[in-house]
């Protein structure tokens, strides 16, 4: 039955090629969109949250929903050693974050003041990489690191000083001045505008916030799940403190990948639709061609069922061979977008910094999307095969041998 | 005397319409194993129609048809086609060959869908092909053949399930006069020697010579039966 399924395939060797040509190119088209799609917003989710934020974040409850130093927690509320010791935490990392204003000279901005222990922080907070000008602030000094965009707008260079005002613990009065000992290319467009650094103990003396912190980012191995890590240390936390993954932290950035999302599947859904008549053509146009010879079949013994099963394998192995080239032809592509992105220009670079976004297209190499084209065109190749296996099943021999 | 393989009573195929049409119109006949039979006729008699409903592809309107006992009117449709299966050898006017198989796995397919064994229907195939002269066509598609080449494959294919009889509706119509002798002859001798029933519908002289019994059918109801 494969045998004769795989000869009928190519008894029309020019529709059978134009037929996989066709599915190949949707599939190629769509799973380079996809991968486009998902790629952006992976990297973009590698960068805000695996670089940056951490996929998993303890605070003191009601913190991240009021970003306030009354909602600090002291250091000693966090079993540091029972947390860390939990399978996937590779290690837990304090921070102080508050706002404060920033001025130098006549320049002035409202910024996000974040101390930090660089040697135990993320990869994008490590400043030593980031690093455009002069150097890491050492442990505990009056020195401070500014992102490059906040530096271009108070139109500072390393050794000038910085001024800042803002509200402390308890509300004292939260001031200082440092001097600038590097500055730094932060990658999130959003934290480059507004962002100063400094040693973690410097930032608690000035916020008047000794051994509190407002956030202990909880640090990954690259293999974990933070979803299962998460079951695992919400319960090791006293009452008083809470634990948030990426998508409770950003909401907004989940909704925004979804709506995304929901905009390249209608897209898709619209490609597979066309396609799927393109398909259904060529089944009609293959089931009318061959009702006489379905008629003899059915003649000299073939059961309606068997000839039908015949039908729609034949059917998948032609959508399935295109869509299976597709999902191979693709791959490199993926693999190259990945390692070289897109870098956008002109006015499409500016649209896309507005919204604080990289201005770079990435591709996933997640080979799941790959697959769920396959699938879809399974479905499809089900589908349009059904009216194969409507008319076999209703199909009169001696009439069909007639036509 | 040979037992009947076929035997009608009654039968009646209307075919309905503005002016309903009596295609067939209450023949009642028994066709008894080794015949050699043509049910002959002008176009339009209604001999396909009768045949077409001896081999269970058609139901009568009225009447019963019984093969080997079995009253096929009362089949289901799958009953009916593993009833074909087993039963009724089928050679049509235009070959009708799967035009992608070889000569060789056109006639292995009627056993492969009955589940014979691989080495069986090989062994069959070529010996049927063997014995309609086509030893040395074995691998060739139907493409390949002429067309009595394409009918004798058509023999071949219709005598490899072990039928009880065959049935064959115009065999000869698109055959030149070489290829219709050599055909009837192949016919013949499998009649004569292998005892198989053959039922012809037909209007080609060369068939009704060769034919031990013509039943000629006009109006749909027989006019005699020699």
């Amino acid at each position: 039955m494969l045998k004769l399924a795989w000869r009928n395939i190519w008894r029309n060797k020019g529709r059978s090629i134009i037929t996989m040509a066709a599915v190949m190119f949707c599939v190629i088209f769509a799973v380079v969109l996809r991968s486009f799609q998902v790629g952006v917003w992976e990297h973009m989710v590698g960068d805000i949250v695996a670089n940056n934020f951490g996929y998993l974040q303890i605070h003191q409850k009601g913190f991240w929903g009021d970003q306030n130093l009354e909602r600090s927690m002291d250091e000693s509320a966090v079993d540091w050693s029972t947390l860390q010791e939990v399978p996937g935490v590779r290690s837990l990392i304090p921070r102080l974050e508050s706002f404060s204003l920033v001025s130098t000279g006549d320049n002035n901005r409202g910024s996000l003041v974040l101390g930090i222990r660089p040697e135990d922080e993320l990869a994008g907070l490590r400043l030593t990489d980031q690093l455009v000008d002069g150097r890491v602030f050492s442990s505990a000094s009056d020195e401070v690191v500014v992102s490059e965009g906040l530096a271009d707008y108070l139109s500072v260079e390393v050794g000038d000083s910085l001024l800042f005002l803002g509200q402390g613990y308890r509300g004292a009065s939260a001031y200082g001045q440092f001097m600038v000992s590097g500055i730094a290319k932060i990658s999130n467009p959003e934290l480059n505008k507004q962002l100063v650094v400094l040693p973690l103990e410097t930032a608690q003396w000035m916020y008047n916030a000794t051994d509190l912190l407002t956030t202990v980012v909880v640090d990954l191995e690259s293999d974990a799940d933070y979803a299962a890590v998460k079951l695992e240390l919400a319960p090791l936390l006293g009452e008083e403190l809470e634990l948030l993954d990426w998508e409770q932290l950003f909401p907004e950035l989940v909704q925004t990948i979804e709506a995304d999302m929901a905009g390249g599947q209608i897209f898709v859904t619209i490609l597979y639709f066309i396609i799927s008549f393109v398909l259904l053509g060529t089944v009609i146009m293959m089931v009318s061609e061959r009702e006489r010879e379905f008629g003899i079949l059915v003649s000299i013994g073939m059961r309606k069922t068997r000839l039908a099963a015949v039908t729609v394998l034949e059917n998948l192995m032609l959508l399935m061979s295109g869509a299976v080239l597709g999902m191979a032809v693709v791959k490199p592509v993926q693999f190259y977008f990945k390692y070289n992105p897109i870098d956008l220009s002109g006015q499409m670079k500016e649209a896309i910094e507005q919204f604080d976004f990289e201005p770079k297209l990435y591709t996933t190499t997640s080979f799941l999307i790959n697959l769920n084209h396959g699938a879809i065109v399974f479905c499809i190749g089900v589908l349009v095969s059904s009216y194969a296996v409507w008319k076999i099943m209703n199909l009169n021999p001696v009439k069909s041998m007639r036509s | 005397m040979s037992k009947p393989v076929i035997e009608v009573k009654n039968l009646e195929k209307v075919y309905e319409g503005v002016v309903p049409v009596h295609a067939v119109n209450g023949i009642s006949l028994t066709i008894t194993q080794g015949e050699f039979t043509a049910l002959k006729g002008p176009s339009g008699c209604g001999k396909t129609t009768l045949l077409n409903m001896l081999g269970g592809l058609d139901q009568p309107t009225k009447g019963s048809i019984a093969i080997g006992g079995v009253d096929i009117t009362t089949l289901s449709e799958n009953e009916l086609i593993d009833f074909r299966l087993r039963n009724i050898g089928f050679v049509f006017q235009a070959y009708n060959l799967i035009p992608v198989l070889s000569a060789q796995e056109n006639v292995s397919f009627i056993m492969l869908l009955q589940n014979r064994p691989k080495e069986e229907r090989e062994q069959r195939a070529r010996q049927l092909l063997e014995a309609v002269g086509l030893g040395d066509k074995e691998d060739k598609r139907p493409g390949q053949l002429s067309g009595g080449q394409q009918q004798r494959v058509a023999v071949a294919r219709a005598l490899a399930s072990k039928p009880q009889f065959v049935l064959a509706d115009e065999p000869t119509a698109n055959l030149d006069s070489q290829s219709t002798a050599n055909l009837l002859d192949i016919m013949e001798r499998l009649n004569k020697e292998e005892g198989m029933t053959f039922v012809f519908a037909t209007h080609d002289d060369r068939v009704i010579k060769k034919a031990r019994r013509i039943i000629s059918i006009e109006d749909g109801k027989v006019l005699s039966d020699n």
